[in-house]
């Protein structure tokens, strides 16, 4: 199994009354929030902390794109992974991921992971999303062409990796006449994909069909469960059966010293992540055409409570994190890998507005207490 | 007033067509909501004239074909619905989108317009005016927010959120956000190609839009040569169904002496 230190780079400074005042973290929330000062003392934490993992024995650090919000401030996560690649020599370096269909020059996207790819010396792992409904309307990217661009962005990118260039590209959303990136990446044919996602039925047959790694995003333990069996039950009917190493699943983790220890010290910011920097309304989250009818009718029929209503005991309950002594939270995972057959993991190690002696600690809990352990055991 | 309610193929594209009423035909491009019923304006309208109110692709029970994606597709779609009816030319009352359609297919093909009536016309964009966003903001709030008497509201308001009412809207808000997702609802050309109508035009306008303000109007007035503007007081964008016997009012007489 390979473990992944996972960072969002949250904006956790939000105003007392946000709450009451603000509809969301996301769009519309006023960016005078972000104080830069602040701001160069977190990205720098923030990135000691990814570079500490590698230190502390993860086999990769994992980033991410959102734009325009305070649950995650890393529009551009390429940038992120060039400030780790000159810090580290080790760890695979997974960009999870590019918002491939919010961009207009997927070219950009071909070329700036196969800078990283050639100056890490190949330790780049390619995630590509959609982006979420929120950037649609932040970007004014039009969310009824994201399927298309994602797909057609994907084959682009691909194709610019691996076909000797120059060559033509004339899809319907882009169109290149002399496609010749360089440099090429260092990886062949190119470096993995992996695809991170809520799960649309199209998005879990796409992986499928290109034996791309499927990830899971935060969500309850049921739902993963049910999205990774789609995935492997999509496989067979493909022909082959789904390998660990193609099934991620990515889950906030906190370890304390014990159970009841670590639930206390996580309770504030578990509920800072989901009712704060997950607080967005149904209507951005699913902006017109983002999702097909098909896939709406399967999420209206789930009838899932959105995460924010969701008290701390629900949503540790329903398994949106796992918390607790190293122990139990090697038990824990040690059931779900039996439960899922997943071969990455990615913890989410800085949760929510968590003060970074907290995230220290826990982070160094996992990684001498909880990896060795799997790693050890968890064998197929 | 009887009315029927059909479906046309209209150049192999299923189109949900209600008419009603005899006379001179009277094409009405409906708004973005209340897609595929006969409302009171209609019905009232259809006393005087052949009132032909399709619903738009992609709305009401009309299909969305895949190659829909821009306000020309549908102008160049009721080209061939008026050929279908073997409709040379007509009065064309448009709402909302609906305006901004038949703004474009008057700019398009002025010889097959005799009248025209914007009423709350979307196309246009003027700076330092803003637009109410309604992709931003849920159904339940933006309906209220485009009426005056925001009571008013509720004949286009679902009486319960079931699965099917909810895919029907998200369909309808999908085909909106294909044509006018960016740039919102404008034509960055449309404002200079106005000139190009020649039918007498009627525009009218709520006084309290608070979706379009009433600039917007001021503007179309403006810029197609035969136009008159009328407002219409304690009203908010959706004229037919707020102020519906002045709407009514105003269309039969602009027609009958433009």
């Amino acid at each position: 199994m390979q473990f992944f230190y996972f960072h969002l780079m949250p904006w956790p400074d939000l105003p007392a009354d946000f709450d009451r005042r603000y509809q969301s973290s996301w769009v519309t929330l006023p960016n005078r929030i972000y104080d830069p000062q602040r701001g160069q003392h977190l990205y720098n934490q923030y990135l000691d902390e990814l570079e500490r993992a590698e230190a502390l024995g993860f086999d990769g650090l994992g980033v991410n794109e959102h734009h325009q919000n305070a649950y995650g401030t890393m529009p551009a996560p390429n940038l992120m992974a060039a400030a780790l690649v000159r810090r580290t020599s080790k760890a695979k370096i997974a960009i999870l991921g590019n918002g491939i269909a919010l961009h207009d020059h997927p070219l950009r996207i071909a070329e700036e992971v196969a800078m990283l790819d050639v100056m890490s010396g190949g330790r780049i792992i390619s995630g590509f999303v959609r982006g979420i409904g929120c950037e649609y309307l932040s970007l004014g990217v039009n969310p009824t062409y994201s399927r298309e661009r994602f797909y057609e962005a994907h084959d682009l990118i691909v194709r610019a990796w691996t076909e000797p260039g120059p060559f033509t590209f004339e899809g319907k959303h882009y169109r290149v006449r002399y496609a010749n990136p360089w440099p090429r990446p260092l990886q062949q044919p190119h470096p993995p994909i992996w695809l991170p996602s809520q799960g649309s039925t199209e998005t879990i047959r796409f992986a499928v069909q290109h034996r791309y790694p499927f990830v899971t995003v935060f969500t309850a333990y049921a739902h993963t469960k049910r999205l990774l069996e789609e995935y492997k039950a999509e496989a067979e009917r493909a022909g082959y059966v789904a390998p660990p190493e193609q099934i991620g699943f990515a889950l906030p983790v906190y370890v304390a010293e014990t159970d009841a220890r670590a639930r206390d010290e996580a309770k504030a910011h578990v509920m800072w992540l989901f009712q704060r920097g997950l607080k967005i309304p149904p209507n951005w989250l699913l902006p017109p055409g983002y999702v097909t009818e098909a896939s709406l009718r399967k999420f209206l029929a789930a009838d899932m409570k959105p995460p924010n209503d969701l008290s701390f005991d629900e949503l540790e309950r329903a398994g949106y994190v796992l918390l607790g002594s190293a122990a139990t939270v090697r038990d824990r995972l040690k059931e779900h890998w039996k439960d899922l057959g997943f071969g990455l993991f990615i913890g989410g190690g800085r949760i929510g507005d968590m003060p970074h002696d907290k995230a220290s600690k826990s982070q160094e809990l996992f990684a001498r207490e909880v990896i060795p352990a799997l790693r050890a055991e968890c064998v197929a | 007033m009887a009315h029927r309610s059909e479906f046309l193929s209209v150049r192999g594209v299923r189109t949900h067509l209600l008419h009603g009423g005899r006379g001179e035909p009277l094409l009405v491009l409906t708004a973005e909501f209340g897609s595929g019923v006969w409302h009171p304006y209609l019905d009232r309208l259809s006393a005087q004239f052949r009132v032909l109110a399709p619903d738009h692709l992609g709305f009401g029970e009309s299909e969305r074909p895949e190659w829909l994606d821009g306000i020309d597709d549908l102008v160049f779609h009721y080209v061939d619905l008026l050929d279908a009816l073997e409709i040379r030319a007509t009065a064309i009352i448009g709402v909302s989108v609906g305006g901004w359609i038949a703004a474009e297919f008057a700019v398009a093909h002025p010889e097959r317009v005799r009248q025209l009536i914007l009423v709350g016309a979307a196309g246009l964009k003027i700076d330092g005016v803003p637009r109410y966003d309604l992709f931003l903001n849920p159904i339940e709030d933006i309906l209220p927010h485009l009426f005056h008497d925001e009571t008013r509201a509720a004949q286009l308001l679902p009486t319960e959120y079931g699965p099917e009412v909810v895919v029907r809207a998200y369909r309808e808000s999908t085909t909106l956000a294909r044509l006018a997702w960016n740039p919102y609802l404008y034509n960055p050309k449309l404002e200079r190609r106005l000139a190009r109508i020649t039918a007498p035009t009627l525009v009218v306008w709520g006084e309290q839009d608070g979706f379009l303000p009433l600039a917007y109007g001021e503007a179309y007035a403006r810029a197609i040569p035969a136009a008159r503007l009328q407002t219409v007081p304690n009203c908010g964008h959706l004229v037919p169904f707020e102020q519906t016997d002045e709407f009514v009012g105003h269309v039969s007489e602009f027609i009958r002496r433009p």
